[in-house]
């Protein structure tokens, strides 16, 4: 078997696994957000219109919430790293049968499998809602493509933070500082197209790669074709790649 | 198959301007067990990171299973297995997890994945604690876990940087037959440590390093013999006054002698090699009539030659 295949069992094994009960408790805020702040917030903004199709807020945000979840997920994955580097796991692998290039791969994927595993979980919670909904294959194509590009990207970002912080708690910490404005400078919880949204809000938003992440889902999921769709998915496919770049090289510089 | 399964010329690795490891050559023997001693901070581990492809040297070179460690590493690390000083395994799954896994890691087939998991619980006294997991167990019990982890795999040439730290006296023992076991299958050993016990135990060939320069290097004996001072030869006879008579002192090899005291009744031989003398002296003694009542022969102990060695500011032979 692949020396890849091999790391990549076990980070899955030994690595996400053992933060089953993470995901578990993870799994608590998209219900949280979908069927209680959802269902909230509707009170007061009955509805949206996306695509020239009017939706119920819950339908709107039920898309965006399912792509913070690779967000969530990615950061926690990060970690692993960390786990590597104090039970000297790193250094271990690194003398074993292994490239540093197949190491920060396997945790790549690894990463990017914990978020679609997450995500897909987060479909299984707001599948009353999504019930309805016909996905075309094009619809698939979209819907899978932002889980794999949005895993990418944070993916990487972890991974490339854990490289250069110091400790585990300043790791933890930027994490937390980072996640929330990049939760809410984004098209999760509201609809950009709608004028009244402030500008800068606007203008930041669409420097996150969550935006284009979570408009790539809702264009799979409820056909809000967008002129800029494409525009959005290029940049969303650049980003990644580049903090997935980025990161393998400063993962290069780690020392043994 | 080359006769050295590890050469290294003058092998260099700095860290800014602190020299962890200074010119330092070398040659390990297929199928010996090479033990690199030296105090705390001596250059024993940067000197392992090199040869594990770990660290890229300064300068110098290194071959290892002839293969250089700077631009290939990728064929040595399949055939060397290493045990690292820090505690390292799996935190999330058991003890026998930890084995599976590491086995899977390196390929192992899955039947003899079980049968060696079996063995090596057996062997290392983990059989109880097989399904708890490492972080719940003492520190002796997680080194035992490292240690047997790592005789999951196969290897040509396995590097053991102080594997028995943290280990209680039997497991110790226990570590250090299963390493002879396995060298007497072929397996070449690089052994380092600082408990010079050890290396007397099991060491077939033995290096002295200190501030990252070998002071000393050859087989246990002659490394004593070399570096270790005199032996003394301790005789008490039933008529020891007339000891004095019998001219000792002009034996060739002989440094020194003291004569027995009111306190101390013992005839002391001091010589450089006890095993010239040994028989003269009793040939001589038995000779006159005289009747041995008791012969000790004190060797320098390894612990002796290390502590003059890495305490000298002198460098002796960079063999």
């Amino acid at each position: 078997m692949n020396s890849f295949v091999r790391l990549l069992y076990r980070d899955l094994k030994a690595g996400i696994w053992s933060t089953k009960s993470m995901i578990a408790m993870q799994l608590v805020s998209p219900l949280l957000y979908i069927f209680v702040a959802g269902f909230a917030y509707s009170s007061f903004i009955s509805s949206t219109t996306i695509g020239g199709r009017t939706v119920s807020y819950v339908l709107f945000l039920a898309p965006g919430i399912i792509v913070m979840q690779i967000m969530f997920a990615a950061s926690i994955a990060g970690a692993m790293l960390w786990i590597d580097k104090r039970l000297a796991m790193f250094t271990q692998i690194l003398m074993g049968p292994f490239s540093r290039w197949q190491y920060i791969l396997s945790k790549v994927v690894s990463i990017m499998l914990q978020g679609m595993l997450n995500a897909f979980l987060a479909f299984l919670i707001a599948s009353p809602l999504l019930a309805g909904l016909s996905v075309s294959p094009l619809g698939l194509i979209y819907i899978i493509g932002s889980l794999v590009l949005g895993s990418l990207f944070f993916g990487s970002l972890t991974l490339a933070i854990s490289v250069y912080v110091k400790s585990n708690e300043s790791f933890n910490a930027i994490l937390n500082v980072m996640l929330s404005p990049l939760m809410f400078l984004s098209s999760v919880f509201y609809n950009l197209q709608n004028t009244q949204i402030p500008l800068v809000i606007r203008d930041l938003s669409l420097a996150n790669p969550l935006t284009y992440a979570t408009d790539m889902l809702r264009a799979g999921l409820l056909k809000d074709y967008t002129p800029y769709l494409f525009l959005e998915i290029a940049v969303l496919a650049i980003e990644s790649l580049s903090v997935f770049v980025i990161s393998t090289i400063a993962f290069r510089r780690v020392k043994a | 198959m080359a006769e050295y399964c590890v050469e290294t010329t003058e092998l260099t690795k700095n860290y800014g301007k602190l020299v962890a490891v200074d010119h330092v050559s070398f040659k390990v023997r297929n199928g010996e067990i090479f033990g690199f001693l030296g105090p705390n901070g001596a250059g024993k581990t940067t000197t392992i990171k090199m040869l594990t492809t770990l660290l890229k040297p300064a300068s110098g070179s290194a071959l290892v299973l002839g293969f250089d460690v700077a631009s290939e590493g990728a064929r040595i690390r399949p055939r060397i297995g290493v045990v690292q000083q820090p505690l390292s395994y799996e935190m999330a799954v058991n003890v026998e997890e930890n084995l599976n896994l590491y086995g899977f890691l390196w390929g192992v087939p899955k039947k003899e994945r079980v049968e060696r998991i079996e063995l090596l619980l057996d062997k290392f006294g983990l059989k109880d604690v097989r399904k708890t997991k490492p972080q719940e167990l003492s520190m002796g019990q997680q080194r035992r876990v490292q240690v047997a982890r790592e005789f999951m795999h196969d290897c040509e040439l396995m590097f053991l940087d102080e594997p028995t730290i943290g280990l209680d006296p039997q497991a110790r023992r226990v570590t250090l037959d299963f390493v002879r076991e396995k060298v007497e299958n072929g397996t070449t050993v690089f052994f380092t440590t600082h408990i010079m016990e050890e290396a007397e135990y099991i060491c077939d060939r033995i290096a002295i390093i200190n501030k990252g320069q070998i002071l000393a290097l050859d087989t246990i004996d002659t490394v004593k013999r070399k570096f270790g001072g005199l032996s003394v030869i301790h005789l008490r006879v039933d008529n020891s006054k007339e000891l004095i008579n019998l001219k000792l002192e002009k034996l060739r090899g002989v440094e020194r002698i003291v004569y027995p005291q009111p306190e101390d009744e013992f005839l002391k031989v001091y010589v450089k090699n006890a095993n010239q003398v040994l028989s003269q002296i009793i040939d001589i003694v038995t000779s006159s009539g005289l009747h041995v009542e008791e012969l000790e022969v004190k060797e320098p102990s390894l612990d002796d030659v290390f502590i003059q060695l890495t305490n000298s500011k002198e460098v002796g032979p960079n063999e």
